[in-house]
């Protein structure tokens, strides 16, 4: 049994981890909250869904074809949206709510176009899990597993080798410094805009093999990425994994002790918490 | 015509929760994401003493604003330690918190399976629950709240509440205590949010979670935003303008589901267009820093 709810949480915190690295990436250069990262999630979803159910494409291009779509959409976000305001210096406040607005209008937007009911991306026969000492292993849920420890370890070399990643951390360091060294902070505010998105929209692919697709997908999601990134340290990428490992294990071993249905306000209790008693999260550091 | 008086009673009491809204957020700069938990709180309250106990509506009107007020209280102690963007996010997380215990706390209020059959309001045997009767209600009600909030905003301590909006050192640096006077708006807002919770709830009759939902507090935000923060009159034009755009999509003959999410689209596209070109609102005398 414990062994069953070890799989389960690694399996929840691969998935979380995927959407917070993609938040954090995304905070780390435009330093505000974007919600509108649990609407790319869903889209990507529903994007893998009319390509692999609707057009019969095989699922690894579906997969790819979606985080490609998700990256430009995220982009897309951001040149209508947000590069506006930030050329009216506008608040990180206005810009959390403008972000929020986005959020609701592509949430809705989507269930406008799909309508409200479930939909599934499984096909074929249920076929029966592997055992592992005593606890069962789909192979979906391997292939989430593989899929999203890969692009963890990709996105970390990334952005500790490449030149493009080094801008990307100086820009998180120290924007006005960066600039001074001649990088172009556009440029890599849209980089980052397709890589977080990209990854929100692989984490929801993956979701809906393992559950389902709904329209309102992207909330819950939305507040897990937003939770483990500040319980994490915000701006740092190994503190995004370990909020996320936090979170989907508190989640799974919750469970014994309380109702599934209280899942969101155990995660914003945890919030709360971390708010008031350590706000720079695990492993960020206090802002000056 | 009975449509009519009812979109009114439902624009009345949204106007009291963009007024009370606005007292914490255009007054006192505090961006509050959580307004429809003490909005959730007053109409339980009042409908479950009602239900359970057999309590005059009226007196839960001031139960469920006591109540709304109390749990401003609780909220607002922790979160208000807390500025901007986090502070946002922190009442935000209240907003779920409430919103889940209304509808997992099944053995006390029903969850999902809501509470039917609240009883109306009446007055010395004569029944107020007619239409008309009821828009007059609302009526007078929200013109005596819009009175005792434009006094707060207007008295020595609404100026001392837009210090505190506009310059919060300054205004501690004068002596001002100014956690309390956060803390003490919170509260205020939640009070007034109460009332429009225990009104929603004895005029509709019927009350389940889906009705106080972190989209309801956004809507609430959306129409002190709308308006004009820090403008009274304003958020009369935000409630009215954003509770009948909506209705029109019923008339041009969208079946009810999808009316829901063209109102919900449109919410969203207005926020976004707001804070992009003209985040103070159209009567607003302030922007969020």
């Amino acid at each position: 049994m414990i062994i069953q709810v070890l799989i389960n949480s690694l399996i929840a915190t691969s998935i979380y981890s995927l959407i917070t690295l993609g938040f954090v990436v995304i905070y780390r250069t435009v330093r505000f909250f974007h919600f509108a990262h649990g609407a790319v999630y869903a889209m990507g979803a529903y994007v893998a869904y009319s390509l692999f159910i609707g057009a019969g494409v095989p699922f690894v291009f579906a997969l790819l074809l979606a985080a490609l779509f998700a990256g430009f959409f995220g982009i897309t976000i951001d040149r209508m949206i947000y590069l506006p305001m930030r050329r009216k210096k506008s608040s990180s406040l206005v810009m959390m709510l403008a972000s929020f607005g986005a959020f609701i209008f592509i949430e809705n937007l989507i269930a406008f176009i799909y309508g409200n009911q479930i939909l599934t991306m499984r096909t074929g026969p249920i076929r029966e899990g592997w055992h592992v000492l005593g606890a069962i292993i789909t192979p979906i849920q391997t292939m989430i597993l593989i899929v999203a420890n890969v692009l963890m370890v990709l996105l970390w070399l990334f952005i500790q080798r490449t030149k493009l990643g080094k801008a990307m951390r100086a820009v998180a360091d120290d924007p006005i410094a960066a600039s001074v060294v001649g990088i172009n902070p556009e440029k890599t505010i849209l980089w980052s805009f397709f890589i977080g998105s990209s990854l929100a929209g692989i984490a929801g692919v993956l979701v809906s093999l393992e559950t389902n697709l709904e329209p309102t997908m992207g909330f819950s999601a939305l507040l897990k990425g937003i939770i483990a990134a500040i319980v994490g340290g915000i701006v740092s990428i190994p503190g995004a994994v370990l909020g996320a490992l936090l979170l989907g294990f508190a989640e799974n071993f919750g469970i014994w002790f309380i109702p599934a249905g209280w899942k969101d306000a155990i995660a914003f209790a945890i919030l709360i918490i971390f708010l008031l008693f350590r706000p720079q999260g695990i492993l960020g550091v206090k802002e000056k | 015509m009975e449509y009519l008086f009812h979109i009114f009673i439902i624009a009345g009491i949204y106007y009291i929760l963009a007024l009370s809204l606005n007292l914490i957020v255009g007054y006192t700069g505090l961006p509050s994401l959580g307004h429809a938990a003490f909005y959730c709180i007053g109409a339980y309250t009042s409908s479950l003493l009602a239900l359970r106990f057999g309590v005059s509506p009226w007196i839960g009107l001031l139960a469920g604003a006591i109540f709304a007020a109390v749990l401003g209280l609780l909220i607002g102690a922790p979160s208000l330690r807390l500025k901007g963007d986090y502070l946002a996010l922190a009442t935000f997380g209240f907003g779920v918190i409430v919103y889940q215990i209304a509808l997992n706390w099944v053995s006390f209020t029903r969850g999902p399976m809501g509470l039917p059959g609240i009883p109306g309001y009446s007055l010395f045997g004569f029944d107020l629950s007619q239409l008309w009767v009821f828009l007059i209600l609302v009526v007078i009600l929200s013109i005596a709240c819009f009175f005792i909030i434009n006094r707060i905003v207007n008295s020595p301590f609404g100026r001392v509440l837009r210090a505190v909006r506009d310059d919060e050192i300054a205004a501690k640096s004068l002596g001002k205590d100014t956690i309390k006077y956060k803390l003490l708006v919170f509260v205020i807002g939640a009070f007034f949010a109460g009332i429009a919770g225990s009104l929603y709830a004895h005029y509709i009759t019927f009350i389940d979670p889906s009705s106080f939902t972190v989209m309801e507090s956004v809507a609430i935000l959306l129409m002190v935003i709308f308006g004009g923060m820090a403008s009274l009159s304003g958020s009369l034009v935000g409630a009215v303008v954003l509770i009948f755009v909506p209705e029109i999509l019923r008339f041009i003959g969208l079946p009810s589901s999808i009316a829901a999410q063209v109102r919900q689209m449109l919410y969203g596209a207005i926020l976004v267009a707001f804070m992009l070109w003209r985040p103070q609102g159209i009567f607003g005398k302030y922007r969020f820093k």
